[in-house]
């Protein structure tokens, strides 16, 4: 879909990330009780305007612990977008600038890994990683980045297979240049809008696969405030106290509509594809 | 006879792959630096109980000896036994994906009207009232992560108008009816989070494909709205839709994890969410083999239906 006015969605989606900036920044220092605070109101109340999102079973204030985390949430997908977008580029734009049997086999190797449903696929290094690992933040990043490598590496190989066929990459080549080289100081800063476009593409999407690896219980550990986490925390109230379950959706719901409307905005001026489904 | 080469040139690069896939899985899943035997029992675990595991999982020994060992074995069904059940995993997999795929089917099911219809409402009268509230609903869906409107969805048809029951139980014995009756709102919400996106897509090739010279020919024969819709307009656009329904099959092999998991569904997504939990190795080899054999496969069906419709794909060599 394409909004007429790519201003408009841009703006909108500006506005709405700038909010949850506020809120993940400043949220924490004004929220009306400790994200651990047990007992701030009675066990598992409804929604009210002490407790917009309600208490837990452990009288926990639901609104304070979401707004707690924001900034968990946002920083464990911009790092593991970041990591899989520069990492993903090293790996597309060496190959699309070194070609021949290299190239290749790092084509052949992403063709394997993105046959892997992307979600099995981060469910299995989580799972590999052993118990030692598993729940720490490290983790969750290096899995956010590793479902981007291989799908961030075709992009940027397509945008390098485009530059190399210029001039100036050909004198690079008679200058005598290795090809890491010639994709570091020819190939990037000619692909970089793409990269960028594609990082924010990809960024769209980690807050949801953050939050469902929480949700299934490949995440973050309780009591983290992590929104996909504590939907499943507080299932089981899903009959009695809903604000429970759909607040942090909520809160998750929004920060992904705000990144998808920039997104949409920002690659309807660069006229690449807008965000679809999936990483 | 090019579009035959064309097909088994797209064959064998498909099976190479699921070699790779299956290459790339098996040492990950055996061959990771340190003990996968104290990985799964943690590192408290006497010596000799490692040891037992090791030996019983074939960890020792050279990469390549196990990796055809396992291969060995996987070409005749035997992906060894389960780890946490006992079981062979063949045995334990196969009546969890028959479940996994009738929920997939009836999820089709809902996922060709729910994509289908919205997309013709909308290409009737672009930017219209109507294309643009069914735009915003399904860039909301499109946004909303997938266990968020999952469980919206069994709030709405469980909890507040009990129409479904909350959590799927299929037990031996029970009738087709009652069957049904568990997998509808699970393959409901399956099919209506698939459809977002093939909505977006549709509706955008209808309205490029009504711009066609070729329509406008039609039209200006005075061919009725209605004839060329279906003859000439519908049959293009439904070719890239196609193209991404087969997306959309492969991404359900994901989606499917997280909604069986909202609903409780015990298929094949939910038994392998459990062994990865318990580090099942046998199990979760096997089951993530199947979702991308399921994946290159869908992927392969996708591109061979592409060659047949499109006759400039069928000449060009």
């Amino acid at each position: 879909m394409r909004l007429r006015l790519p201003h408009a969605a841009l703006r909108w989606g500006l506005a709405i990330l700038v909010l949850h900036a506020l809120m993940a920044g400043f949220g924490p220092l004004v929220a009306p009780y400790g994200q651990a605070q047990m007992m701030a109101g009675m066990p598992i109340e409804g929604a009210s305007l002490a407790h917009p999102f309600g208490t837990d079973q452990m009288g926990r204030d639901v609104f304070s612990r979401a707004l707690a985390g924001g900034w968990i949430v946002i920083s464990l997908s911009v790092a593991g977008t970041l990591a899989g977008v520069v990492l993903g580029a090293a790996v597309g734009l060496f190959a699309g600038t070194v070609g021949g049997w290299a190239d290749e086999v790092l084509m052949r190797l992403s063709e394997a890994f993105l046959a892997i449903p992307f979600l099995i696929f981060a469910l299995l290094i989580v799972s590999l990683a052993g118990p030692g690992l598993q729940g720490s933040p490290g983790l969750l990043v290096g899995v956010v980045a590793a479902v981007y490598l291989p799908r961030v590496a075709r992009m940027s190989r397509a945008a390098a297979l485009e530059v190399v066929a210029r001039d100036h990459v050909l004198a690079a080549r008679l200058r005598g240049e290795g090809a890491w080289t010639i994709a570091r100081r020819e190939v990037l800063p000619n692909a970089i809008g793409v990269l960028l476009v594609e990082f924010a593409v990809r960024a769209g999407y980690a807050p949801i696969l953050v939050g469902t690896l929480g949700f299934l219980g490949f995440g973050l550990k309780p009591p983290t405030p992590e929104w996909g986490l504590m939907m499943a925390e507080y299932r089981n109230l899903l009959t009695t106290q809903p604000w429970a379950v759909f607040g942090p959706g909520l809160m998750l719901a929004t920060l992904v509509i705000g990144l998808n409307l920039f997104t949409e905005g920002l690659s309807a001026m660069a006229s690449r594809a807008g965000p679809g489904r999936g990483p | 006879m090019r579009i035959l080469r064309l097909i088994l040139a797209r064959l064998v690069a498909s099976a190479f792959t699921l070699v790779l896939v299956s290459v790339v899985v098996v040492v990950g899943v055996q061959g990771l630096p340190g003990d996968a035997a104290a990985r799964i029992l943690g590192r408290e675990a006497p010596a000799a109980a490692r040891a037992r595991l090791r030996e019983e999982l074939n960890l020792d020994g050279p990469l390549v000896g196990r990796y055809l060992h396992w291969a060995g074995g996987a070409v005749r069904g035997d992906f060894g036994t389960s780890f946490a059940s006992r079981l062979p995993v063949a045995g334990f997999l196969g009546p969890r994906l028959l479940h996994t795929l009738a929920l997939s089917a009836l999820a089709l099911l809902f996922y060709v009207p729910l994509s289908i219809l919205p997309a013709l409402v909308q290409a009737r009268r672009p930017d219209g009232p109507l294309d643009r509230a069914i735009t915003v609903v399904t860039v909301l869906i499109l946004s909303a992560p997938e266990f968020l409107s999952a469980t919206l969805l069994l709030f709405a048809f469980a909890v507040i108008w009990p129409l479904f029951p909350p959590m799927v139980q299929l037990t031996a014995g029970m009738g087709w009816g009652a069957y049904l009756h568990m997998l509808l709102l699970p393959a409901a919400t399956l099919g209506l989070l698939l459809a977002t996106y093939g909505v977006r897509l549709l509706r955008e090739s209808l309205i490029d494909i009504h711009r066609a010279d070729f329509v406008r020919m039609a039209e200006f024969k005075g061919l009725s709205d209605r004839r060329v819709l279906w003859r000439h307009v519908l049959p293009n656009a439904l070719i890239p839709w196609m193209n991404a329904t087969a997306l959309n099959i492969a991404f359900m092999i994901g989606g499917v994890v997280v909604v069986e998991k909202v609903f409780a569904f015990p298929g094949f997504g939910s038994a392998l969410v459990d062994a990865l939990q318990l580090r099942d190795l046998p199990v979760i080899t096997a089951g993530v083999m199947v979702a991308a054999a399921i994946f290159i496969l869908v992927n392969l069906l996708a591109d061979i239906g592409a060659l047949l419709a499109s006759p400039r794909l069928r000449t060009l060599g």
